[in-house]
């Protein structure tokens, strides 16, 4: 059997008295599309935190491929493969959409230190961030500056940052927040276009999405994995209707 | 493939020199033309100019505020006149580069340090290490002067074949200019640069420059050690120009001035030190002649009307009003 892509053990954090994550042993396979849905509060990005390392846990391990991570800074993890979106925009909002996708694409292809020659030259990280751009169809945004964008188009240029760090594990901090329905099918689109190689998981409220995109579901409660497995056997479950699904499926 | 977008062909271009890019330049020329009588004025206007483009290296681009720059000012200004003064090394572009080195070596091992902090806690640290040099350059008076500094320092002619002029400043003020123009081709290609992208983009985000998986603190230290290289630089030009070096290279009116020249003319756009120092430093220079008493007032005034309406500086407001001539026409039927 092969290992998972990642995975924590007994992983734990506290802020002062405060448990946020307790004991949650959780594993994503290669080519996984998992959710991961609970309460407000659950303690689900903080999950998304410990796994890219912007949070170091009090206790336990988080796995890469095997291999222990758990020391390791955020940027690191980044170059073996992990990117994420957050849940509220992460942009440079000076710059221009392809700006900010540039700087991303520069640091995955190891040209951000580079000094002497023009980031104008880089023809190659130009060309991938158009495609980014194409992808998440921003062209007619692609020289504005990010600030001035609606929210909703802004959310789609997190969404590209990510993919343009060609990752290995995607971690989705609830994508679709702040997208006008007219316009999530872009994301949908992106979202089911992504290379099957790479692991993604999902924070979502939206259970339509999440019900059409999973294969595997983990529900959060309270800082602790609740239940977790396939969307059918989720769906079913009675304690997790009673602790959150309930009033979602039935809104 | 498809045809390329047009922000994409912008961004392949941007590096590129503009025309009015020479303008500076041919402006430096002019001068020393047609101001034969005030190029001492002129190189000490040349000197700012290099330390504000320093400045706005790390402030403009980075984002690290710092009211501390002067000590790499400082650093240069000394290494030159302790040199020349203890150990006979007078040659000046040997001295040039001594200084480059201590001040880099300067603010690398600071940087290191104090670039872990952020905000105001890094400000007052810079401030700190700043107080902390010219405290020592005031103690240490067998080594540097103490209070009354270095004067009367002789250097040997550049190249071996022009003497600094202590009268008319011609030498010193060409010899300035060239050394400028030098460090601003190197400035300018680090701003274009990806590198330069990147510090850019760790001032506008830096949660998102390490989730993008960028070496952060590597790049922040590597800038300011370059930057506090380029004021060295700046410090020793002084030290050659006037022949003296006093504590006044290394206090915070000379950290705090040079941030207020970059404010005014516009930070991290590059030719804000040249429009901000030359804008500051020639008002003052013609208003203490006026007014000898009272011409830090009009200095003031300047300032508030800056902030108050113009806080993207003097190439801010440039850069509006070619916005809104731009809108009107295409406004325009």
């Amino acid at each position: 059997m092969t290992p998972p892509l990642l995975e924590t053990r007994g992983l734990c954090k506290s802020f002062g008295a405060l448990e946020v994550a307790r004991e949650i042993n959780f594993r994503l396979e290669p080519g996984a599309r998992h959710a991961l849905i609970g309460p407000n509060g659950a303690g689900k990005t903080t999950l998304v935190n410990l796994l890219t390392g912007l949070h170091a846990p009090s206790r336990g391990a988080v796995l890469l491929g095997g291999e222990d991570v758990t020391s390791l800074p955020q940027a690191k993890r980044v170059k073996r493969g992990v990117a994420r979106t957050f849940q509220i925009n992460q942009l440079f909002r000076g710059l221009t959409v392809l700006e900010n996708l540039c700087i991303a694409v520069a640091e995955r292809l190891g040209a951000g230190g580079s000094m002497l020659r023009p980031a104008g030259r880089r023809a190659d990280v130009i060309a991938e961030a158009s495609r980014l751009i194409e992808t998440l169809r921003l062209e007619e945004d692609a020289g504005r500056r990010v600030g001035e964008l609606p929210y909703g188009r802004q959310r789609l240029v997190e969404i590209a940052i990510a993919l343009g760090l060609a990752p290995r594990v995607l971690l989705l901090d609830e994508p679709a927040a702040g997208i006008p329905s007219a316009e999530s099918h872009i994301l949908l689109d992106a979202i089911a276009a992504l290379p099957a190689h790479i692991a993604v998981l999902i924070i979502e409220h939206d259970m339509d999405l999440v019900f059409r995109f999973a294969q595997r579901i983990t529900v959060m409660v309270s800082g602790a994995i609740f239940a977790e497995g396939s969307p059918a056997e989720i769906a079913g479950n009675r304690e997790v209707r009673a602790v959150y699904l309930g009033s979602a499926l039935d809104a | 493939m498809s045809a390329m977008l047009p922000a994409a062909q912008a961004l392949a271009r941007r590096h590129r020199l503009q025309w009015w890019e020479a303008l500076p330049w041919v402006a430096a020329l002019l001068a020393f033309y047609l101001f034969p009588n005030h190029l001492a004025f002129g190189t000490q206007l040349l000197i700012t100019i290099l330390f504000a483009l320093s400045l706005d290296l790390v402030l403009g681009y980075a984002g690290i505020v710092t009211l501390g720059h002067a000590a790499f000012f400082g650093a240069g200004a000394y290494t030159v006149g302790m040199l020349a003064q203890h150990a006979g090394w007078n040659e000046p572009l040997t001295g040039l580069a001594a200084a480059a080195l201590v001040a880099g070596a300067i603010g690398l091992a600071s940087g290191f340090v104090l670039l872990r902090t952020h905000g105001l806690t890094l400000l007052m640290l810079t401030l700190c290490t700043m107080v902390l040099l010219e405290e020592s350059a005031n103690m240490g008076h067998r080594y540097t002067g103490g209070f009354d500094g270095m004067p009367g320092l002789l250097f040997k002619p550049l190249l071996g074949a022009f003497s600094f002029d202590p009268l008319y400043f011609r030498t010193q003020y060409l010899y300035v200019l060239v050394v400028l123009l030098l460090c601003f081709v190197l400035v300018r290609a680090l701003v274009y640069s990806p590198f330069g992208q990147s510090l850019t983009g760790i001032r506008e985000n830096l949660l998102r420059m390490h989730a993008v998986g960028a070496p952060v603190r590597v790049r922040l230290v590597v800038v300011y050690a370059a930057s506090a290289a380029i004021a060295g630089v700046a410090g020793g030009l002084f030290t050659h120009a006037t022949q003296y070096v006093n504590l006044a290279t290394l206090g915070l009116e000379r950290s705090a001035g040079v941030l207020i020249m970059l404010i005014l003319g516009g930070y991290g756009r590059l030719y804000g030190a040249f429009v901000g120092a030359s804008a500051y430093m020639v008002l003052e220079h013609f208003l203490a002649k006026a007014y000898p008493t009272a011409w830090q007032l009009g200095v003031g005034v300047l300032l508030v009307l800056v902030a108050l309406f113009a806080s993207n500086g003097i190439l801010g407001i440039a850069d509006s009003l070619r916005r809104r001539f731009a809108e009107r026409a295409a406004a325009r039927p």
